[in-house]
């Protein structure tokens, strides 16, 4: 394992009665990228960041963040990283200034600045009470909180999914306004591909519980074709390439592929593919893992 | 943490600090008036064993005059149960909110924040219960001095039962909070459960808790000495002249006498002196016995339910 990885899971899965939320999860995170955690609803997202930052216990397997382990290590894990949950909770009754109180009292590495500037930067005030504030100034005070204690690594589940389209663009810039300002690793959830594609430099792709793709996003994006040739059993170029996804007209073959090195049979005609086809692809894709 | 644990407890507080006000705001001025017609009369002067016919009287008045405030105080005994209940609630609320997620992905560890959460309401808990406990005490001194402090209404408020009580209630809310994480549903089952058990406690256990004394005598002895002031259980025979000591008519007291007198004792009014009394009954002296062992079944209780909720909270909350 890596010390440079921010976030290693190794064999990692999670049960609930019979179902397996997350299932034999081997991945890493480098130190410094902001990876987009992508998948459908239930694909078991949302677990992945509950065990790596402590709230779940993992029934199989091991997780390290920063190098710790973030259950049994909690109080040298939890002040060095930052976590907004899905919903961004808060509490409503209190007002923007006590809420900022709270994260002092709570985090020992808080900085008062970098809060109030941010918070007044963005026109959210301190004397209102959070149930008052609208979906996506309280997605900024969750965020502030988590970045005023100053992470190394921050984890956002879902954050925008629940902002219309506006806030949803305002939460991602400052998302990228703090990775531009300081040395921070970013994990994000988020089932919609768009979004991520200008944030992020990494993928992690989930889906039925289990990771289908993992690697740098430009690698990905460089590593997948879209072939179209005459009509032909895939068989012998899944020899050397990996195909995520064939479909067949009368006439016509269309594979999507992960090369492996460059595709030199003159019969295919190539084109590149975007994330979000790539994504949507390994969404349908019932196979094995691979890393890119 | 503990800043943060009391700003999320506020509203509970308040309302808990304010049904003490109102008690207080009831019982200090009838206490004080209490008091004075308590030094007025110079009852303290007819607590003899035998009181002369004037005190009789006096002590008559006095009762008749308080009486239905000293009944209205019974329904005090709920108040430990709606403190504990809403001291727990902030507990549940936070689980129940999701805000929980919040908190514990902050700096302190999930242990921490379990112990500073459930210490702060109960050490409010326990600040409470004390006060109401002075404030009890202080106002019925005058019955006390002409009762005792054995009878139901009495003993459930003064000592150090109502501390028991609000545990019991606090752990009980809790437990249940954990688990279903609904504040609204944990509170209502808690109080109904708390209702229940002080009942079943009040009307069998209590007297069960440590074993009562027995006395008999011929009805044309006079009645023993230490029954002054105790709580009577049951009773059969003739004897025991309600009124006659003021402690063998427990005024506002909850006296589950069982009084047979049989047939034959009806009939033969003039061999009555053939007949014998018999009594089961706590004395003055097993009040801290009893208070003691209540408390102790009450906090201990408390204790299992609270660690339940803390273990729950700790191992299967995510």
């Amino acid at each position: 394992m890596s010390t440079q990885a921010a976030f290693v899971a190794d064999g990692l899965g999670k049960r609930y009665g019979a179902k397996w939320a997350l299932r034999d999860c081997s991945l890493e995170i480098p130190r410094g990228s902001v990876a987009a955690l992508v998948g459908p609803n239930g694909a078991g997202k949302t677990t992945l960041l509950h065990l790596a930052i402590g709230l779940s216990k993992p029934t199989t397997g091991d997780v390290q963040v920063l190098g710790r382990s973030p259950r049994d290590e909690a109080a040298t894990v939890l002040p060095r990283v930052g976590f907004v949950a899905q919903d961004h909770p808060l509490y409503r009754a209190l007002t923007v200034g006590e809420t900022l109180r709270v994260g002092r009292k709570l985090n020992p590495s808080w900085t008062d600045d970098l809060a109030f500037q941010r918070l007044e930067r963005l026109g959210i005030p301190l004397g209102q009470k959070v149930g008052t504030l609208s979906g996506g100034q309280q997605a900024q005070v969750a965020l502030t909180l988590a970045l005023a204690k100053q992470p190394e690594l921050l984890l956002l589940d879902e954050p925008v999914a629940s902002l219309d389209p506006l806030a949803r663009r305002e939460f991602l810039e400052s998302v990228m306004e703090v990775v531009a300002e300081r040395e921070l690793t970013v994990v994000l959830s988020s089932h919609i591909v768009a979004d991520l594609e200008r944030v992020c430099d990494f993928l992690v792709i989930l889906s039925q519980a289990q990771t289908q793709l993992v690697g740098p996003i430009e690698e990905v994006v460089s590593s997948h074709r879209l072939l179209t040739g005459p009509r032909t059993d895939p068989a012998t170029v899944a020899r050397i390439h990996r195909v995520i996804r064939e479909s067949h007209t009368e006439r016509q073959t269309t594979l999507l592929v992960q090369a492996n090195g460059h595709v030199y049979d003159s019969c295919w005609e190539l084109h590149e593919v975007d994330l979000e086809e790539i994504v949507l692809a390994y969404l349908g894709h019932r196979g094995e893992r691979v890393a890119a | 943490m503990t800043w943060v644990a009391l700003r999320l407890q506020r509203t509970e507080t308040l309302i808990t600090a304010a049904i003490l006000a109102l008690i207080a705001a009831l019982l200090i001025p009838t206490g004080i008036s209490m008091a004075d017609a308590y030094s007025h009369d110079g009852l303290s002067a007819c607590l003899a064993l035998n009181p002369s016919a004037p005190c009789m009287n006096a002590i008559g008045d006095f009762q008749s005059r308080f009486q239905s405030l000293f009944n209205l105080t019974a329904w005090f005994t709920l108040i430990p149960g709606i403190v504990g209940v809403m001291l727990a609630a902030p507990f549940v609320v936070e689980l129940e909110s999701g805000t929980y997620r919040l908190a514990w992905t902050q700096s302190v560890t999930r242990r921490r924040w379990i112990a500073t959460k459930l210490g702060v309401p109960i050490v409010t808990g326990l600040v409470l219960s004390g006060a109401l406990i002075l404030l009890f005490t202080w106002w019925r001194a005058p019955f006390v001095h002409l009762n005792g402090r054995m009878d139901a209404t009495t003993f459930d408020s003064e000592g150090i039962v109502v501390i028991g009580y609000t545990l019991f209630a606090f752990g009980l809310a809790l437990a249940l909070g954990v688990v279903f994480r609904r504040a609204v549903i944990a509170s209502t089952l808690a109080f109904i459960g708390y209702f229940v058990s002080r009942i079943f406690v009040d009307v069998w256990l209590s007297q069960r808790l440590v074993t009562p004394d027995h006395a008999a005598w011929k009805s044309n002895q006079p009645q023993p000495a230490n029954l002054f002031h105790a709580n009577l259980i049951s009773q059969t025979g003739p004897g025991l002249v309600k009124g006659a000591v003021p402690g063998s008519a427990p005024f506002g007291a909850n006296v589950h006498a069982n009084v047979h007198v049989s047939g034959a004792v009806a009939r033969a009014g003039q061999h009555l002196s053939n007949f014998t009394t018999h009594v089961v009954y706590q004395p003055p002296s097993h009040f801290w016995p009893l208070q003691l062992t209540e408390t102790g079944l009450f906090a201990g209780i408390a204790l299992v339910l609270i660690a339940f909720a803390a273990w729950w909270t700790h191992e299967r909350v995510a």
